[in-house]
């Protein structure tokens, strides 16, 4: 039997001897190569590649059986069609569903047919909407905030003959609406063409009050809830509203304002970049607002989109700067200019802004 | 620019001579001598080679393999050197000078072992064997594996299952007793024609063939003939396979 080094195994064989054999040096002049074992494993790894392949054939054959398995198990729910329904367009996608206290998206594969929309999901076997092609309205898409990053979603409104609004997304949102546009029009049905979207979930309009009007929202705001009871200080997402008479912060969750201060009892405004969470050391830009209710000062934190323009509206207030509007005085309700009326008081009737007050009470006590 | 010198290995004689720009990334390999040991070279930064890209390392070890190569043809006795071997100069030490230093500081301990490695060269030698082909034969004649296996036969489904469960029980102990013995006849076999002989950890391999046996044997050059004749006969027996690779740079004996 003759020796021989040119097969690949070879090449592996040769590989090992130059990184785990071969003379060692134990001097300091020597320099640490603490990385070079690990190229070694990952590059025989690379090299054994047939045998290797070999060795794993086991668990190759363990693996396609198991997804054949699944494969199988996960064919036998299939949608349902009635007779003569057709499969125009499938395309994965997500529902929004709420009912009582469940809100959520819910994903699954939405079907077109020639007769309806569904959106079904197959692993519950569940059609969690469907819809005649013949009750839809109308369909707009539109963008909405995202809680994801600064991430905007685009969702398909769907509206139905009864006004009712459905919530859509979907992988290609646009070709989903031309899809089922077009299945109308060759069923010979038409869409309203403008339609006026029902406000529904613009959060929360109707906290305003009679002439109060929103100046800047954010939708994407999340504000330091205060520890209460048992629930510790944790910051939550809703909605930040600033109107001509208060700040005001929405939580989505629990559809309510949580947090809610005329705008006049703001002390100062600040922003700080800080930790938010303690999960990672990554800082957020954090707005802190200083105000007074009772007598006593508090500040409430938010962060989230937009926190310099914020700040920036904010100061404006403080400022006194709103503009060049005109406002009632609060007391005698004489109109004069908002900046006035702020600034110097009421001419009329010796109306003075609580917040001048304060400042001038500061600088008394400080002469 | 060139602050460490990379080393391939450690050859017999005295002649400060370039080897061409044979070296990893096509630098130039030249021999450092102190007194009768030279060390085999090239300039490099004061870091080891590293990368994620493995074609790269891949190249490199191959490179180093090459270029211990080389050498091993021109100076006759050589002492490889692990991949990655580099010594760096210091403060007011030229690298040369910290390699030249080395090789005075470690010459005698060198020298041995280019004594012992004179003229010689290292060759691979696998032995593996088809568990198939020999737990059939072992079927044949352990008794008491015999009577089971027709027992079997005349079982139901549930307690044939235990019965093939105590099978391939006594199966596997009656094959490591055998994988032992080959093993102790093998090495008895290759120590007799090897001038030293070193085992290495046996590994995984294909699903029909495992290996019983792996040495690194350190023979003189071009006598490989009587091991090879060894070798032959292994490789005749029912269920056996044999390789033989070499001859390599002596690494496996530094």
């Amino acid at each position: 039997m003759e020796p021989s080094r040119d097969t690949h195994a070879t090449l592996v064989d040769l590989l090992d001897r130059i990184l785990d054999k071969g003379l060692v040096i134990n001097a300091d002049i020597i320099i640490s190569v603490a990385g070079i074992p690990l190229i070694g494993v990952n590059l025989r790894a690379a090299l054994a590649g047939m045998e290797t392949m070999l060795k794993y054939g086991v668990m190759q054959a363990w693996d396609e059986k198991s997804r054949a398995w699944e494969r199988e198990h996960r064919k036998k729910n299939v949608l349902s069609l009635v007779e003569g329904e057709e499969i125009v367009l499938k395309m994965y996608g997500s529902y929004y569903y709420s009912k009582g206290i469940y809100n959520a998206w819910k994903p699954g594969y939405f079907y077109l047919t020639n007769q309806k929309l569904i959106l079904y999901r197959q692993d519950f076997n569940e059609i969690t909407f469907q819809i005649p092609l013949e009750e839809i309205k109308a369909l707009v898409t539109r963008e909405e905030a995202h809680f994801v990053k600064e991430k905007k979603k685009q969702v398909l409104c769907l509206i139905d003959k009864q006004d009712q609004v459905h919530r859509l997304s979907a992988v290609e949102i646009n070709q989903l609406k031309d899809a089922i546009e077009q299945k109308l029009v060759t069923m010979g049905l038409s869409l309203e063409s403008s339609p006026v979207l029902p406000e529904f979930d613009k959060g929360p309009i109707d906290f305003l009050a009679e002439g109060e009007e929103v100046t800047h929202r954010g939708e994407k705001v999340w504000y330091l809830v205060p520890a209460s009871g048992i629930q510790q200080e944790t910051w939550r997402p809703g909605r930040l509203y600033l109107t001509n008479k208060r700040l005001c912060w929405w939580y989505d969750f629990d559809k309510k304002l949580i947090f809610d201060v005329p705008v006049d009892r703001i002390v100062s405004v600040n922003t700080e970049m800080r930790k938010t969470s303690g999960l990672d050391s990554k800082k957020e830009k954090v707005l802190d607002i200083l105000y007074e209710v009772n007598l006593t000062k508090r500040t409430a934190s938010f962060t989230g989109e937009e926190i310099d323009e914020w700040a920036e509206a904010l100061n404006r207030i403080i400022s006194g700067k709103i503009g060049e509007e005109t406002e009632t005085c609060p007391q005698c309700g004489k109109l004069a200019p908002a900046k006035e009326l702020l600034e110097e008081g009421c001419s009329s009737c010796g109306w003075v802004s609580p917040v001048r007050d304060r400042k001038s009470h500061r600088v008394k006590t400080l002469t | 620019m060139a602050e460490a010198r990379y080393l391939y290995c450690i050859v017999e004689g005295n002649e400060e001579i370039t080897l061409g720009n044979i070296g990893i990334e096509d630098s130039s390999v030249y021999t450092i001598s102190y007194q009768d040991v030279c060390a085999v070279v090239h300039n490099c930064l004061p870091e080891p080679y590293k990368s994620e890209n493995q074609e790269k390392v891949k190249i490199w070890l191959t490179t180093h393999a090459k270029v211990v190569e080389v050498a091993w043809e021109r100076f006759g006795t050589i002492l490889p050197l692990r991949f990655d071997t580099i010594i760096k100069g210091e403060e007011g030490v030229l690298p040369d000078e910290n390699v030249k230093k080395w090789l005075r500081d470690d010459y005698e301990n060198l020298r041995q072992k280019l004594a012992k490695l004179k003229d010689r060269a290292e060759f691979g030698v696998q032995v593996f064997w088809d568990p198939k082909i020999i737990s059939e034969g072992l079927i044949g004649t352990n008794p008491e594996i015999k009577k089971l296996s027709e027992e079997i036969k005349s079982k139901s489904r549930g307690l044939a299952y235990m019965y093939k469960q105590k099978l391939e029980n006594l199966l596997k102990k009656d094959m490591e007793k055998e994988a032992d013995r080959y093993f102790k006849d093998f090495y008895e076999q290759i120590r007799r024609c090897v001038d030293q002989i070193k085992v290495e950890k046996t590994k995984k391999l294909e699903e029909d063939k495992q290996m019983l046996l792996n040495l690194s044997c350190l023979l003189f050059k071009g006598k490989s003939k009587i091991l090879g004749e060894e070798l032959e006969k292994i490789s005749h027996l029912k269920g056996f396979f044999v390789r033989f690779t070499g001859p390599w740079p002596p690494y496996s004996f530094v």
